[in-house]
């Protein structure tokens, strides 16, 4: 049976929902926090949690993180050091694959302690992946795992934090990010996307109000982030995002498989489209044939009620 | 009004690809002979440049740390390559004479019987193999999966390959080719500087190939700043493929000509399908058709879908799956379209991007091979002490002239033009040239350019089949079959006319196989706005043909073919 290592990222406080994910989905798997000030984020996950706390380790720049994790690995005795998708995670997963000789896979949606599972081939394939080297990375899929919410204590331990000359080169000048408000679509558990079936850039109002009634964020088909009517960084789809939240509600959206793999893996999917034969209605769980201009306010509306606000 | 595309010609000069060199003299890339195409005439050159780098270290020893580079714009070697494709293994033996023999090569089969059918829209006619088309001791190849193979050879051999890389100019200076800049990478839509920007290199080499392939990007650049196109001008067709696993093998090759295809003059549709097994559990399916068509409504990805609802063809894809789909152009002005020259200063071209194809044997991938081969033996004669360059690389136009690629494609010179005269009379021209080994009729037919024909629209496309998912399918899906997963944020890289008549907006809609092309808003003038998603474009160059200009997006954007 493997020792599996998981590297737990996390933000203001918080372990990201995507690291959750992937420590609930490997039994008996520890995880390690990385950071300043960052000793009680590891309480409360029900395993054994390591904790790097050191100063030099206050901005989340990959380096010194394979420091951490590659002496754990060697002192521990870990064989595979599993990551949920992320830009550091990917940074850190690639400076330890050099670093410790090992075969990194990527977009892993399933891990059995001895092989992986990954779709390939735009997802038209799901391939069983395996490792030759003796110590085993593997990157889990953005979204792909269930939202889990994981109690119990956790037995911190401290690890020492030795880093190499090298690794406290860089510097961090400057950390910025997107203002927001509402949930990332990565993160929310509601998403409303709009296609081009609003007819109009300024129909995304109808969108924007609905998610916030939901709790949820907003998301755009590559049609439209093509015209110019939403942000790119809303692009859910095969050359976009990957999103799995709880609800996504698709608005306008005919469903061309290029936006089904970037939403396919949603728990359930609503579509309204005036179009009966739009192929999104093959894949949805519930469908309203119907002119959204209609429908969508009055849906916001009874969802304003039902929530009292 | 009647309209032409080419009354709306494209914002793009062909010296926007030429360029001097930019790049202070040690931060350029030096190479000895730089490659651009990893294809069957670049793989090919650069094969033969390692068996020469071989038989010579002492002139190898001249050639630096990287003696020859391959520059491929697609994702991996293969990613952009596709053809029907049946080969003449003449090229591959001459090729690797002594060294490999065709049981060493990833063939997918030889070709045991073959079958030509005429198709109405219900029947199939077999009809005697026309000579040209005879396929007896030819081999059949996914050319995707045999130019990864050939890459893997060249590296072996000792050549860089350099995938993901676009050769966005010919340096040029004091009117000598010296290398290539390489494209940019990182750019957003309005061409800023994304955060992974990385700007384009000079790539120097002591000789540049172009084996870039149909539509090369700098061939058709050089041909026009070193005045050597031909005296007609190039014609292309183009070709739509799915390749399908099938439920029980094909025991032939098949061609078809005929439905659903129009005969009459006025529509100048040439064209026709293939049909190939590949192995035993896959078939692969095209149809091509000349870009000379004049119905602004043809949709050859349509016609292909149509095709498959033919009984006889539906017969072979029954149970079966479709694993890819791909697009492109294939150069069909044959001899008379030919460049005057093959070599200029410090360059050479070969393979499709001169248009060396032979239409009605529907061949040109041993001549690419060929031209390669004799383009790599040119330039290391070049190297040779005392050789005066420009002597040496003008022997290969000698060369090309003396070998067996040019004696095949005088001798079919004129079949092709012959059918822009309608299919039965172009039919019976054909066979004419065919017996006097194209001697008759006597002088070069008249080519016109692809874009000059005046487009009309008739209702054609009403009639095409509503995809199903299963046989027929759209162009989106069909565009997500080709492995496509361009970054979208990039700069447009089409180039056309934005606001246009309704009718040329119309044509590039249905023709375009990857849905590239929308048509907008109307104005009141007549003309409607153009929109585009580049993304989807999978650089078959069919708009080049048409009335815009193709130029490459960012390195390793576009499909990634794996056994088209």
């Amino acid at each position: 049976m493997a020792k599996t290592l998981v590297f737990l990222e996390h933000h203001e406080g918080a372990v990201q929902k995507g690291s959750l994910g992937v420590l609930a989905k490997v039994d008996g798997a520890h995880g390690v926090v990385i950071g300043s000030g960052v000793r009680s984020i590891a309480d409360g996950l029900g395993t054994l949690v390591w904790s790097a706390d050191d100063e030099r380790l206050e901005a989340p720049l990959p380096q010194p993180r394979v420091d951490v994790i590659a002496k754990l690995v060697a002192d521990e005795g870990y064989d595979t050091v599993l990551f949920a998708q992320s830009v550091l995670a990917a940074d850190i997963a690639a400076g330890l694959a050099a670093r410790l000789g090992a075969g990194l896979n990527w977009g892993l949606i399933d891990f059995d302690g001895e092989k992986g599972r990954a779709p390939q081939l735009q997802d038209t394939v799901v391939v069983e992946v395996g490792w030759t080297s003796p110590v085993r990375l593997g990157i889990f899929r953005a979204g792909s795992l269930d939202a889990v919410a994981l109690s119990g204590t956790s037995e911190v331990r401290d690890a020492a934090v030795e880093l190499e000359d090298f690794s406290t080169l860089a510097e961090m000048v400057e950390q910025a990010h997107a203002e927001q408000q509402g949930p990332s679509i990565e993160d929310a558990d509601v998403i409303v996307a709009g296609g081009r079936g609003l007819g109009q850039p300024e129909n995304f109002s109808l969108a924007e109000e609905l998610a916030k009634a939901l709790g949820g964020a907003v998301a755009a088909t590559r049609a439209v982030v093509d015209a110019g009517w939403y942000p790119y960084s809303a692009q859910v789809g095969q050359t976009g995002k990957t999103v799995a939240p709880k609800l996504y509600i698709a608005l306008g959206i005919s469903g061309a498989i290029q936006h089904k793999v970037g939403m396919q893996g949603s728990n359930t999917i609503v579509a309204i489209n005036k179009d009966p034969n739009a192929p999104i209605f093959e894949f949805s769980d519930l469908g309203v044939v119907g002119d959204l201009h209609a429908i969508v306010p009055k849906l916001t509306e009874l969802v304003r009620a039902k929530r009292g606000s | 009004m009647s309209v032409r595309p080419s009354d709306f010609p494209p914002p793009w000069s062909p010296d926007e690809a030429i360029a001097a060199p930019s790049d202070p003299v040690d931060e350029r890339i030096d190479v000895g002979i730089c490659i651009v195409g990893a294809g069957p005439a670049g793989l090919a050159a650069a094969i033969r440049l390692g068996q020469l780098m071989e038989e010579d270290p002492a002139t190898a020893e001249q050639l630096g740390d990287v003696p020859v580079a391959v520059l491929e714009k697609g994702k991996a070697p293969g990613s952009h390559l596709l053809s029907g494709a049946v080969v003449n293994p003449r090229g591959l033996q001459r090729l690797f004479k002594g060294r490999k023999r065709l049981d060493e090569m990833p063939f997918a089969g030889h070709v045991e019987a073959e079958s030509v059918l005429f198709l109405t829209r219900s029947k199939a006619l077999r009809i005697p193999t026309p000579p040209t088309m005879v396929n007896d001791r030819n081999y059949i190849v996914s050319l995707s999966r045999f130019g990864r193979w050939l890459a893997e050879e060249a590296e072996s051999a000792g050549a860089t390959v350099l995938p993901e890389t676009v050769a966005e100019s010919l340096l040029v200076d004091a009117g000598r080719v010296v290398g290539v800049r390489t494209g940019d990478r990182g750019r957003g839509r309005r061409g800023e500087e994304l955060s992974n920007f990385e700007p384009g290199s000079d790539i120097a080499a002591r000789v540049t190939i172009l084996a870039e392939g149909t539509q090369g990007h700098l061939t058709s650049a050089a041909l026009s700043h070193f005045g050597m196109a031909g005296e007609h001008p190039q014609v292309w067709a183009l070709g739509v493929k799915e390749v399908w696993r099938v439920a029980k093998p094909l025991d032939r090759v098949i061609h078809t000509m005929g439905w659903p295809l129009r005969a009459g003059r006025k529509y100048r549709e040439f064209g026709g399908s293939f049909i190939y097994p590949v192995g035993d559990d896959m078939v692969t399916i095209g149809m091509v058709v000349g870009l000379d068509y004049r119905d602004a409504s043809l949709s050859v990805h349509d016609l292909l879908q149509e095709l498959k609802t033919h009984p006889r063809i539906r017969r072979i894809l029954d149970g079966g799956e479709r694993l890819q789909w791909g697009a492109k152009t294939i150069p069909e002005g044959g001899f008379v379209a030919l460049p005057k020259r093959f070599s200029a200063p410090g360059l050479l071209l070969c393979g499709d991007g001169v248009g060396l194809v032979n239409v009605p044997a529907l061949k040109g991938i041993h001549y690419a091979i060929e031209s390669g081969r004799l383009a790599a033996e040119a330039a290391w004669r070049s190297f040779a002490r005392g050789a005066s360059q420009r002597t040496v690389l003008s022997s290969y136009d000698d060369a090309l002239r003396e070998s067996f690629v040019w004696d095949d494609l005088r001798e079919v010179r004129n079949m092709r033009q012959a059918f822009g005269r309608g299919f039965y009379i172009g039919g019976a021209l054909a066979s004419m040239q065919t017996a006097t080994k194209g001697r008759f009729p006597a002088g070069d037919s008249p080519t016109e350019r692809d874009a000059e024909q005046q487009l009309f629209t008739t209702s054609r496309a009403s009639s095409y089949p509503a995809p199903d998912g299963k046989l027929t399918f759209d162009k989106l899906s069909s565009v997500f079959a080709s492995g496509n997963r361009t970054r979208d944020d990039q700069p447009n890289h089409i180039r056309i006319q934005r606001r246009v008549p309704r009718e040329l907006a119309e044509m590039w809609a249905h023709m375009c196989p990857a849905q590239v092309y929308e048509v907008g808003e109307a104005d009141g003038d007549g003309t409607v706005e153009v929109r585009l998603a580049p993304s989807n474009c999978v650089q078959c160059g069919a708009i080049t043909a048409k009335g815009g200009r193709l130029t490459p997006p960012e390195g390793g954007s576009g499909p990634e073919y794996t056994v088209t």
